[in-house]
C-alpha cells in the first residue's frame, strides 16, 4: 500500500503539460520556445524593484503556439482539449477564463498561494490557433506572477486576448 | 434512514452549490463575451501585499477576501440577449432573489437583485441584469461571496464592470 502510495506521488506518472510541451517541441504543427526573464531584463524597460524581484523569483517561460488550425481544425480541436485536460489533471487551479467562443483563454496556477510553482496562461484565437506560457519559478508570489505577466506585454510578446486578462490584474498595480 | 439522508443531500448539493451554473452555457458561445473569476483568483488577489496602507485599498483587499465567483456575460446579439434574458427569469423563478433595484435609462432597463444572508445589509449573492434595448450591450453579472452592497462600489470601480455605475447608484440606496 506504501509503495502504491509513493509510486503516485513520484513526478514521472503520466502525462504532463511539462512533457506535452517536450513532444510538441517536435512537431510541425506547433511552435515551442523558452524565454529566459534575462531578455526581459537587460532590454530598454527600466525595471523598478518590483519588477526586478518578480523576474529575479521566474526562472523562465516555456511558450507553445499551435499554428496550423485553418488548414486542420480537428487537430486544432483535438489538441486544445488536450491542454485543457492536462490542466485538469495536472492539479492546476483555474484562477479565472475569459473570452467567447471564438477566442479566449485562462489563467491557471500550480502550487501554494505564497509559493507558486507554476503560472499557466492559454489563450485561444479565432478557432484556429492557440498558444500556452508556463512560466515557472521559485517562490513566486501572486504580486510576482501579475508583475511578470504585466512585463511580457510590455516587452512586446504580442499573444492578442491578454488585454482582458491585464485588466483584470490591474486591480495590484494600479500604482505603478 | 442514512440512505434517506444521503439521497436529501445529493439532492440538495446543486442547489446549494450550483446555482450559477444555470449560466455556464453560456459560456462557449461565439457570440457572448465572458468573463469568470474563480474563488482562487479573489484569495490570490488579496494576498498581494498592499504597499500603500491607505484606508480604500485596504478595505478593497478585505473585500476581495470574501468573494467567491465572479461570472460576467456580455452580448449584442439579438437572439442570445433574448436567450439570457429569459434563462434569468427562470433564475429567478427558482431561486427568488430580492429585486434591490430597477432603472429604465434610454431604453436599457437595469434591474439588480440580492440575496440577503445573516442580516440584512450582508448580500450573499448580487444579480445585475442590463437588458440592452437596440444598439446596446446585454450584461449579465453574478457575483457571489459575503459582503455589504456598500462596497461594491469598490469592486466595480477597479474591475470596470460594465455597469458598474448602476451598482454605485444601487449600493447608496439600501
Amino acid at each position: 500500500m506504501l509503495t502504491l502510495m509513493l509510486s503516485l506521488v513520484s513526478c514521472d506518472s503520466g502525462p504532463s503539460l511539462q512533457k506535452y510541451f517536450v513532444e510538441k517541441s517536435n512537431s510541425k504543427d506547433f511552435l515551442a520556445f523558452d524565454l529566459g526573464t534575462s531578455i526581459i531584463k537587460s532590454d530598454k524597460l527600466n525595471l523598478s524593484p518590483k519588477e526586478t524581484k518578480a523576474l529575479d523569483a521566474v526562472k523562465k517561460l516555456n511558450i507553445l503556439i499551435f499554428k496550423n488550425g485553418n488548414e486542420n481544425s480537428q487537430l486544432y480541436t483535438a489538441e486544445a482539449k488536450n491542454v485543457k485536460g492536462l490542466l485538469k489533471t495536472g492539479g492546476y487551479e483555474e484562477l479565472m477564463r475569459f473570452g467567447s467562443g471564438k477566442s479566449g483563454g485562462s489563467i491557471s496556477m500550480l502550487g501554494e498561494n505564497d509559493d507558486i510553482d507554476e503560472f499557466v496562461v492559454y489563450l485561444h484565437q479565432n478557432g484556429d490557433s492557440f498558444g500556452v506560457i508556463r512560466v515557472l519559478g521559485d517562490d513566486m508570489t501572486p504580486g510576482d506572477v501579475f508583475t511578470v505577466v504585466q512585463l511580457i506585454q510590455k516587452s512586446g510578446l504580442d499573444i492578442a486576448q491578454l488585454q482582458p486578462a491585464l485588466d483584470a490584474m490591474n486591480i495590484n498595480n494600479k500604482e505603478g | 434512514m442514512k440512505k434517506l439522508i444521503i439521497t436529501f443531500v445529493l439532492v440538495l448539493m446543486p442547489t446549494l452549490f450550483f446555482a450559477q451554473s444555470m449560466f455556464d452555457k453560456f459560456e462557449d458561445e461565439d457570440e457572448i463575451v465572458s468573463i469568470l473569476v474563480n474563488k482562487k483568483m479573489f484569495e490570490l488577489m488579496s494576498e498581494v501585499k498592499a504597499d500603500s496602507g491607505d484606508e480604500s485599498t485596504k478595505q478593497l483587499f478585505s473585500l476581495i477576501k470574501r468573494l467567491d465567483n465572479l461570472k460576467v456575460f456580455t452580448t449584442e446579439n439579438a437572439k442570445f440577449k433574448a436567450e439570457m434574458k429569459k434563462t434569468v427569469d427562470a433564475y429567478l423563478k427558482k431561486y427568488p432573489l430580492e429585486e434591490l433595484m430597477r432603472i429604465s435609462e434610454g431604453g436599457q432597463t437595469i434591474k439588480i437583485y440580492v440575496k440577503t444572508g445573516a442580516t440584512s445589509s450582508e448580500v450573499k449573492e448580487l444579480l445585475m441584469f442590463i437588458n440592452g434595448g437596440d444598439g446596446d450591450d446585454t450584461v449579465l453579472m453574478s457575483l457571489t461571496g459575503t459582503f455589504d452592497l456598500k462596497e461594491i462600489s469598490f469592486l466595480t470601480d477597479y474591475m470596470k464592470i460594465p455597469g458598474g455605475d448602476k451598482l454605485k447608484k444601487a449600493s447608496g440606496k439600501k
